[in-house]
């Protein structure tokens, strides 16, 4: 067993691991933070997809153990106090989706691409999706969501519409 | 607070309340699931498709440290009760039974055939234990495919079978058959396949299994289309009383018909938890989903059309070989459906059918979105076939076949009034759409380029739920129940043996609640998922629009027709003079009346009322279908072929149907867009496939391709104004015509792009490999 220390979400986080826990299991397992959905375990499908310092990984791929000392942020990690961002609200607004397993991985992918692509066009979006797979919705609904959200940040619409 | 300022809900877009919940990483599946002293399963699996068991010896799995228990197939058998399949059995599945248990004891069948279960700590553990389970096999030989299933020399997979027919041969006719053959102008014979492949939702199979030995109950946290159904076959192979079984199900991942009710691996589980006096986890890898979970189609299909020189489709005679795959299971329902369905909505004048279904060592053939659709793929590439070679338009000849929508309704070959069916419409508009002739002037200056542009139309009906029949006593889809409740909160409250899974019902059936009852949307609560507390339901075969849609409203009616009726003794006004809105219930013509449904349930909970007076706010209500009606439209697809390459591309797609009255015309058209999307992937990329010897060759997501974001275009979706048949509830079911209809458009689609070539297109499995040998093989003819 290997002792580590992973930033999760902003808070500090340790764990003992075996060398051959993925860091999808130890997120799920060690950390309970259930959001992250593991869907192929190959690292295919992106429905485990989370940000690692910066950058986003596939955390079925990934060992815990390497993820040790690193900043990882998951789904719960973008709606902390389960307020919407701009990408979730546009997201609901556009019922991008249908049985929510692939969701989280989309959204954090989707995230990570904007944070670096903000002005991005429904081709660059595909292409930056097409990792991703839903089996649900074929894609169409997913794509506005990811759109209607570049057109409010563009415009300045930082926060989501308040919902009762 | 309210969202949309619609008048009713029904018929808005209203955003889904599902998400919220989804859209932060807080949904509830069965992996998210951990209780104290859980254990976890993994099964060990047969590499072989075809052999005896000679020895299963799980000694040194047991001795593994984290390992707590591990069993064979016969201990399996001396912990369940013994007996057929439960689905197969409460289905009533036609033919003889084959042996089975819940894992593989003296024999394997397919490539993936679960033969022992190891229990422990985790599933890292667990499949360490796996490992270390030796299986001595006798190999025999695989019988791979349904040619060699039909040849009596083949190996029987089941002995008390003696050959490897699962689904006798049958024949029924319909019209005079023989007569309209030899009268007719022309007889085409064609030979049109249809691919294995499956359903694939991205959560895979997988339950929490947990025994109270204190209490004698098993809870069993399920992914399932039904909790009921699960509940079934739990106490079924248990052995338990009803009483002591109880099923929950929170979020699922996806299902497209794969999760009805309790697979033998959740059955497993439940009798370890049972055994071990702890709660089991098995979740399935993608591998194990992709291996055995199941899988649907692979049907062949001898046809001869008798056709008139002006294109009129007098008759068919099919004959169809389904591969069922190696356990029982939906295969045998298929075909009695297809006959069915076959003539579609054309006026045939003669239909003959006949069907044989075949047990191979594939894993075993389930439920996929639209279970019959060959009969949709067959005729609709079949038209196209003729219209080709008579000279006609596909657009035409469609038009020239369908029966015009006449009172009384044209009745199908096969017995079903076609009541409101707006083929003819859709057609029209579907090809008004695509705007037919700027694509041919389109297409020939693409082809002047050397660029293969096609384009493909194709029409389905689909009964969901079905017309009632003019002589039926019940109605089209059995029925559906529902119990409703107003709380002292003031919330009406659905409960529902629906299950959703990507459907929304917690919005859909809240819309149509909201606006019969008279409270607003958020006014109301859809109870799913335990069978302590819901009705019977299933949720699959595109019932839940017409069926639960419907007893939420006559449901919603009943109850507000009680609460006004209780109301009215609290008020001292005539029930007759007072109606809820806004959920208030207020004296006609005086606001100042109103008073809150939440302080009528409050005090109807906590006052002491005469005799004469119901004060309980709730009521059960069953609904038949009403009148019923079809679910239909046409599609059309543009592709461009790659001719160096082998590789189409999907240009634009165009649907227009009619699923009657839309509740949520968000989650209708996402239906539409996900079957379509289910459709472009069985023709260009999917294929559940063996080698010859019966080896499964697709268990990764590198080797069963998906449709990408970049694989499926823009579907753009046009609703047609439908035909009501009932008074109230004119809701259709739409979640499979999609991927009913899909199929046919592409292929017939990709054929108009390949005529230069005179390439003709009778299956339905064309990656770019394939595209490249038709074309090769039509040139060199």
């Amino acid at each position: 067993m290997t002792d580590i220390t992973v930033t999760v979400n902003g808070a500090t986080r340790t764990g003992s691991v075996e060398a051959r826990k993925t860091l999808a299991d130890f997120l799920r397992d060690d950390l309970d933070l259930t959001g992250t959905h593991v869907g192929c375990e190959h690292g295919v499908c992106g429905a485990c997809t989370v940000i690692v310092d910066g950058r986003a990984v596939r955390s079925c791929l990934m060992l815990a153990v390497q993820a040790a000392g690193s900043e990882v942020t998951t789904i719960e990690g973008l709606a902390p106090d389960g307020a919407l961002g701009t990408l979730q609200q546009a997201m609901w607004d556009s019922h991008s989706f249908q049985c929510g397993f692939c969701t989280p991985g989309f959204i954090v992918q989707a995230a990570a691409f904007l944070g670096a692509h903000p002005d991005a066009d429904e081709q660059q979006i595909r292409a930056a999706l097409s990792g991703n797979i839903c089996r649900c919705t074929g894609y169409q609904s997913i794509i506005d969501g990811v759109l209607l959200a570049v057109q409010r940040s563009r415009a300045g619409i930082s926060e989501g519409i308040s919902e009762g | 607070m309210a969202q949309i300022a619609a008048e009713r809900y029904t018929g808005a877009s209203i955003r889904r309340s599902e998400d919220p919940r989804i859209l932060t990483g807080r949904g509830r599946y069965v992996d998210d699931i951990k209780l104290p002293g859980m254990l976890h399963a993994a099964f060990v699996r047969s590499p072989l498709p075809h052999a005896r068991v000679l020895s299963v010896d799980i000694s040194a799995a047991r001795a593994l440290p984290g390992v707590v228990a591990a069993f064979t197939g016969a201990d399996l058998e001396a912990m369940t009760v013994p007996g057929p399949d439960a689905l197969s059995a409460l289905m009533g599945a036609a033919g003889p039974t084959p042996e089975f248990t819940l894992l593989a004891t003296d024999k394997v069948r397919f490539a993936g055939d679960p033969l022992a279960v190891v229990i422990a700590e985790s599933r890292y553990l667990a499949e360490d234990g796996c490992e270390l389970v030796e299986v001595e096999y006798d190999e025999l030989p695989p019988v791979a495919s349904a040619a060699f299933a039909l040849d009596p020399g083949s190996p029987p997979l089941f002995a008390n079978l003696g050959d490897n027919i699962a689904r006798s041969r049958s024949r029924n006719e319909f019209g005079d058959v023989a007569a309209t053959f030899a009268g007719a102008d022309r007889v085409y014979d064609f030979r049109i396949d249809v691919h294995r492949h499956q359903n694939v939702p991205m959560e895979g199979r997988g339950c929490v299994a947990s025994y109270d030995p204190a209490l004698g109950v098993l809870t069993m946290h399920a992914a399932t289309q039904s909790v009921h159904v699960s509940k079934i076959a739990l106490t079924m192979r248990l052995g338990m009383a009803p009483d002591k079984v109880r099923v929950l199900a929170g979020d699922i991942g996806g299902s497209f018909g794969l999760k009805i009710g309790a697979s033998r691996e959740e059955l497993a589980a439940a009798a370890a938890s049972r055994a071990l006096g702890r709660p089991v986890k098995w979740v399935e890898d993608r591998s194990e989903n992709l291996t055995a979970s199941g899988q649907a189609r692979e049907e062949s299909f001898e046809v001869r059309a008798a056709v008139s020189n002006d294109g009129d489709l007098l008759g068919l005679d099919v004959t169809m070989v389904i591969d069922t795959g190696s356990y029982p299971g939906m295969g045998g329902m298929v075909p009695a459906i297809i006959e069915a369905m076959l003539p579609g909505p054309y006026k045939l004048a003669a239909l003959g059918f006949e069907s044989v279904g075949v047990t191979t060592n594939k894993a075993p053939y389930v439920a996929y979105r639209g279970p019959w659709a060959s009969e949709t793929f067959v005729r609709e590439r079949v038209l196209d076939l003729i219209a080709k070679d008579l000279g006609l338009d596909p657009l035409e000849i469609r038009l020239r076949n369908a029966a015009p929508r006449t009172d009384p309704p044209a009745v199908m070959l096969t017995g079903r009034p076609l009541a409101g069916v707006t083929t003819r419409e859709s057609l029209e508009r579907v090809a008004a759409l695509a705007d037919i002739p700027a694509f041919r002037r389109r297409q020939a200056q693409a082809r002047a380029e050397g660029r293969y542009l096609g384009i493909g139309v194709a029409t389905f009906i689909e009964a969901a739920p079905g017309p009632r029949s003019p002589e039926g006593s019940s109605g089209p889809m059995g029925s559906e129940s529902m119990r409703l409740r107003l709380d002292e909160d003031g919330i009406v409250v659905l409960f529902t043996g629906q299950m959703p899974h990507g459907q929304s019902h917690q919005t859909t059936l809240a819309q149509v609640a909201a606006d019969e009852f008279g409270v607003p949307f958020e006014q109301v609560r859809v109870v799913v998922g335990d069978t302590d507390v819901v009705p019977f339901g299933l949720t699959g075969g595109s019932r839940s629009a017409t069926m639960t849609g419907g007893v939420t409203l006559h449901g919603a009616r009943r109850l507000k027709a009680k609460v006004l009726d209780f109301a009215s003794h609290l008020m001292e006004v005539s029930a007759r003079d007072l109606q809820i809105t806004d959920g208030n219930v207020w004296v006609r013509g005086d606001p100042a009346s109103a008073v809150a449904v939440s302080e009528i349930a409050r005090q109807a909970a906590s006052g002491e009322f005469g005799a004469d007076v119901d004060a309980r706010l709730e009521v059960e209500a069953m609904f038949d279908g009403g009148e019923g009606g079809w679910s239909g439209g046409s599609h059309c697809a543009v592709v461009e072929v790659d001719v160096e390459t082998g590789i189409v591309t999907v240009e634009r797609y165009v649907a227009v149907e009619d699923c009657g009255a839309l509740i949520n015309p968000a989650v209708v058209e996402g239906q539409i867009r996900g079957g379509v999307a289910q459709g472009i992937g069985a023709v260009l990329l999917e294929r559940s496939a063996y080698d010859s010897d019966g080896n499964f060759q697709s268990a990764t997501f590198m080797d069963y391709l998906l449709p990408t974001a970049c694989d499926v275009p823009r579907i753009e979706i046009e609703h047609l104004q439908t035909v009501p048949l009932d008074a109230d509830v004119n809701f259709r079911g739409v979640g499979e015509g999609g991927m009913i209809v899909a199929p046919p458009t592409i292929v017939n689609a990709i054929e108009d792009a390949l005529s230069p070539f005179g390439v003709r297109i009778c299956e339905q499995h064309l990656p770019p490999a394939r595209i490249l040998e038709l074309i090769a093989a039509a040139e060199a003819d």
